[in-house]
């Protein structure tokens, strides 16, 4: 028969290094990125992050293997999308959005752990701040590394030669990760801040979707009654940080848009893009002002 | 307050959780100042909070992560290197008693175990002072013992606890101060074991002759009070407060004499202790 022991290694006090307000944020926002994809926790919270990020993989993947079995025939060059079309497609990551932003922060609230979390050295300011940035990042990540994805493997089958595609297409260099960022901080700011409002996840979820849908139907239902004089696309939160992504990548509003024949349209854009983003910072810093230092 | 083991008491509403969130800053005093371990609340609130845990009363736990991340996350979010976090969350729950059951979902934990878990992130980031909100509540009495067990030795490790609870029995064992809150007023305050025992009074109790003791007694210069329903008269049994002055020892041999003279059966002689509900009742000391 095994023997046990009860060894008592009392207590230690601990006099190590300790961080202040930035390593408190550092840490909640690691701990809400772990959360949100899926790190230590079962198979099942990781399928959703890891399979969007395959999906939204797989055009450039496609891209890049037409591009190299056509780059000695006369379809050469041939490309199924634009850098900046591209990042449209990233606007997939609404679904991640409005499954993991309501996942990071409304269990918070419905299992009462913000108490513990603020009686730590952190503000309510801090905690948004973390969150917003552990959404941001992963949707930042997740959007950046498909467009990574293409543009190495356009430049390694690029017929020209690698250098000479890099220097085409330097512009997309800083045009890709600006306007990806544009996404992302729109994204997790409004998802975060509508997922702020209620303590359930799925209240939150079906939210996210409900307000984007909405607003994508006023929007159209505007621009056939032609009441704002192509203006309506402005109420459509889905299609505003698009609108500001043709602004980065083009320089003005794409002609496709209702807004191209709008005077000042892409003005207009930028201007209700910051309003909508504004807005729902406010509503995230008001939801947790009580902890206010 | 002085440094060790404080209770707080207070029935539900006085204010003990209030007090809570004035000393971690989550609550502005209305007027005055809280100060805590050297910081201005007000002005330094984030200072303050560096040097604090805090165990609240209700359920604050991620019923899907383990035990030993939940109490090493919130180890790094006050402070602490994710590594040292870790080791720390490790020890912590050894001390509190999960060092088997730490890889473990906090969901599937009985309420004893979650209070362990709750104090354990408490603790984490080694804090000056412990602020413990009803840390027995919903334990079964095994599992109380072990609670206030745990929360004894944490003034040998050199954390000041304040213990909140409306328990004045958990009070009377584990504290060395007791501060009693009513309406969010101060009631009484001062060491346990002076609210405890410094009534001045001696309770006698005798199996008849009550009367005769009480005239008796009276007669000799000694002030005789009613000890509970009893009347102080007739010649049936009953218990007597005989009032003690500075120096008890003369009544103490005044009340032996008293007691032989008239041959009455002695069934208790005691100093007379309050209880800390008597304190609190009445806040008399």
């Amino acid at each position: 028969m095994a023997r046990g022991a009860v060894y008592d290694r009392g207590y230690r006090p601990y006099d190590g290094p300790r961080g202040g307000r930035r390593a408190a944020v550092l840490a909640l926002w690691k701990a809400s990125v772990r959360r949100a994809i899926g790190l230590r926790r079962t198979w099942r919270q990781k399928v959703l992050p890891f399979g969007l990020l395959a999906v939204v993989c797989i055009p450039a993947a496609v891209n890049v293997g037409i591009g190299y079995a056509t780059r000695n025939s006369p379809l050469e060059g041939f490309s199924f999308f634009t850098y900046r079309e591209y990042v449209g497609v990233s606007s997939s990551l609404l679904l991640f959005v409005a499954v993991c932003s309501p996942d990071v922060i409304c269990p918070d609230r419905r299992q009462r752990v913000l108490p513990v979390i603020f009686a730590r050295p952190l503000t309510g300011s801090d905690y948004v701040l973390a969150k917003l940035g552990a959404i941001g990042s992963i949707v930042f990540a997740f959007s950046f590394l498909p467009q990574v994805l293409l543009f190495v493997g356009q430049t390694l089958v690029s017929k020209e030669g690698s250098l000479a595609y890099v220097r085409d297409n330097a512009e997309i260099l800083w045009q890709v990760p600006v306007a990806v960022a544009v996404l992302a901080v729109y994204y997790a700011a409004l998802s975060l801040a509508i997922a702020s409002l209620t303590p359930r996840r799925v209240v939150a979820g079906a939210a996210i979707f409900g307000v984007t849908i909405i607003s994508s139907i006023v929007a159209v239902i505007l621009e056939e009654a032609d009441a704002l004089s192509g203006r309506g696309t402005l109420f459509n939160v889905l299609a505003l940080p698009l609108e500001v992504r043709d602004l980065i990548f083009l320089g003005h509003i794409h002609q496709d848009s209702d807004l191209a024949g709008v005077a000042g349209g892409g003005a207009l854009a930028l201007v209700t893009y910051l309003v909508v983003l504004g807005l729902s910072l406010g509503v995230l810093f008001w939801r947790y002002r009580w902890a206010e230092a | 307050m002085p440094r060790g083991l404080v209770g707080l008491v207070g029935a539900n509403g006085a204010g003990k959780t209030t007090l809570f969130r004035l000393l971690l800053g989550l609550a502005r005093p209305t007027e005055g100042t809280v100060e805590v371990c050297g910081h201005q609340v007000t002005a330094d609130p984030i200072g303050a909070r560096s040097r604090l845990g805090y165990m609240p009363e209700h359920d604050c736990l991620p019923l899907d992560q383990t035990a030993a991340d939940v109490v090493s996350t919130l180890g790094e979010i006050s402070g602490l290197p994710a590594r040292a976090a870790r080791q720390r969350a490790s020890e912590v729950l050894d001390l509190v008693g999960l060092d088997e059951a730490r890889f473990r979902p906090v969901g599937g934990f009985s309420t004893g175990m979650r209070q362990r878990v709750k104090l354990a992130q408490s603790l984490v980031a080694d804090p000056e002072l412990a602020l413990l909100d009803e840390p027995t509540a919903g334990l079964d009495p095994t599992g109380r013992e072990e609670m206030l067990a745990l929360v004894a030795r944490l003034a040998t490790f050199g954390i000041s606890v304040l213990l909140a609870t409306h328990l004045l029995d958990d009070v009377a064992r584990v504290c060395d101060h007791v501060v009693m809150l009513d309406g969010g007023r101060l009631v009484v305050a001062g060491p346990t074991e002076t609210l405890l025992h410094q009534t001045g009074k001696f309770t006698v109790e005798v199996n008849a002759g009550i009367g005769r003791l009480t005239r008796a007694l009276t007669e000799r210069g000694l002030t005789v009070v009613a000890a509970g329903e009893a009347p102080l008269d007739g010649e049936a049994g009953g218990a007597i407060d005989v009032v003690v002055g500075a120096d008890p020892e003369p009544v103490l041999d005044t009340i032996r004499d008293t007691l032989a003279d008239l041959g009455l059966p002695l069934q208790r002689l005691t100093s007379r202790a309050a209880s800390l509900d008597e304190a609190f009742m009445g806040g008399e000391l």
